[in-house]
């Protein structure tokens, strides 16, 4: 049944869901949704299991709705508007044949996420309906994109509460799991988030870290890995990085912390703080167990 | 072989520091055993190292290492399955670099392709991008640095080096290695880890 027609595309905007695992061995990418807090809170506000959603970068998505169902819309304020009128966002909107869905001004964050009930009806690929952009896997839309689902709407509404919702900030702290043996240097400096940020890694801009010049023998790339190439200035590799590569790695960013980053716009500032292994996975496993 | 905690769901497992045909078999058998370890979410094998992503649920830093190990010595037994031939037929005609890497190396064109072609290479990582397959060891009589300024395209099919290694381009690509020929082959998702490679002239 068809759900929405795309009236404007806005900047970028693709369907997520948790990525594309078990493939990296073919040199797949695993992407997925950036933001996964704000993603995973539209799934548990419908109560969708294996589901999907529409990543939102930025402003300048409107939407027609095509049949009556129930949405959920979580994470960057971006001017969410039903008819024209500014609506809430971390909650479950009723929506009706003829309703205009739009997002109209970029107030915080980077990245909204808008589910619906049952998910979009989309063909999987390799386990995923991930859109990957260097891979040509799954949908961006485009003006005139047709989507469609299967469920009806719930009759509840649900929100999240307020404690829930995070305050995207322009200072961010990141947990970092500092890499055996390597240089500390990384907790001393402050950086800005430079203009060079994608679904494939974000690079900082700030006092140059000393790399091995000739870079690694090359090998896999954990989510949230830092790698300093020979300019010195780090990258933090998220969703969509390459599978393997040589760059030399001095950590890696707490997954739960990359989350926050993809809300992060640029000229952001970031600093680190060290974080042990143990730490690491409790903090993740909570974040999970929240959500489950 | 050691291990390296590298985020709070992945592990790297190191079979040496040093690129060879040695360390390559031991990545190879590693990561075939590893297919059969239960609650692991992917694996990333590499020229010396697979990077082992795991269920944080399942395995905490220190048992995803015992159960490795463990499961690594009781699958040693099985015998090394010996990589797929992949013959590939290339036109070297289509070779915009073929002129860059005989000067480089003081030869003929013709002494490039013999060269290019006289041995088989064997597929050391998969990576870049998907089907992107690494095969080495190219001979030090044709090693060529990459280009000084990458192309922004290069088509699908080009048959590539750069330095120890050479590929072919899965897509078209940005990219920044000499081309050396081109080829219609377009079995990418085929390419393992260990298989080798050999590379057919067919314009003669």
């Amino acid at each position: 049944m068809l759900i929405f027609e795309v009236l404007t595309p806005g900047a970028l905007t693709s369907v997520q869901d948790l990525g594309r695992y078990g493939y990296a061995h073919l040199g797949v990418s695993q992407t997925g949704a950036m933001d996964e807090y704000a993603y995973r809170w539209t799934q548990k506000l419908l109560g969708n299991t294996e589901g999907n959603a529409l990543e939102i970068l930025l402003s300048g998505l409107k939407l027609k709705v095509l049949n009556p169902c129930t949405i959920a819309v979580c994470g960057a304020d971006l001017g969410f508007c039903i008819n024209g009128q500014k609506t809430n966002i971390w909650c479950t909107h009723h929506i009706h044949k003829g309703d205009i869905l739009s997002f109209e001004k970029n107030v915080s964050g980077l990245r909204a996420y808008l589910a619906v009930k049952g998910g979009f009806s989309l063909e999987k690929i390799q386990g995923s309906y991930a859109y990957s952009a260097k891979e040509n896997k799954g949908l961006k839309v485009e003006k005139g994109t047709l989507l469609t689902y299967t469920e009806s709407q719930t009759r509840d509404l649900r929100r999240v509460q307020k404690v829930h919702i995070p305050l995207y900030s322009k200072v961010l702290s990141l947990n970092i799991l500092l890499a055996p043996n390597a240089s500390s240097d990384i907790l001393e400096n402050s950086y800005t988030l430079s203009p060079n940020i994608s679904a494939m890694g974000y690079k900082l801009q700030g006092k140059p870290l000393t790399s091995s010049k000739g870079g690694i023998v090359s090998e896999g790339i954990a989510f949230g890995s830092v790698q300093v190439p020979p300019d010195g200035q780090p990258i933090i590799l998220l969703k969509e990085r390459q599978s393997i590569g040589g760059y030399e790695n001095v950590g890696t960013v707490l997954a739960k912390d990359c989350f926050a980053l993809a809300q992060a716009p640029i000229g952001a500032t970031v600093t680190f703080k060290a974080i042990e292994i143990e730490e690491a996975q409790e903090e993740m496993k909570d974040f999970y167990n929240f959500f489950d | 072989m050691h291990f390296k905690t590298v985020s709070y769901d992945s592990v790297m497992l190191y079979f040496g520091s040093v690129i060879s045909e040695e360390v390559l078999d031991l990545v190879q058998s590693a990561y075939t055993s590893l297919k059969s370890l239960t609650h692991i979410i992917d694996l990333t094998p590499s020229y010396t190292s697979i990077l082992i992503q795991y269920d944080i649920f399942y395995y905490d830093v220190f048992s995803i290492q015992e159960s490795i190990t463990l499961h690594l010595s009781k699958t040693k037994k099985i015998a090394l399955k010996q990589g797929k031939e992949i013959c590939i037929d290339v036109d070297y005609s289509k070779g915009l670099d073929l002129q860059r890497v005989a000067d480089f190396n003081h030869l003929s064109i013709e002494e490039v392709i013999q060269n290019h072609t006289a041995q088989s290479y064997r597929v050391y990582a998969i990576g870049f991008m998907v089907g992107f397959a690494y095969l080495a060891k190219v001979p030090s009589s044709i090693q060529t640095p990459r280009l000084e300024t990458p192309r922004a395209k290069v088509p699908k099919g080009s048959v590539a080096l750069a330095q120890t290694q050479t590929a072919i381009y899965p897509q078209d690509s940005a990219g920044g290695w000499n081309i050396l020929g081109h080829t219609d082959f377009d079995d990418f998702d085929s390419f393992e880890i260990g298989d080798r490679v050999r590379f057919i002239n067919v314009n003669l």
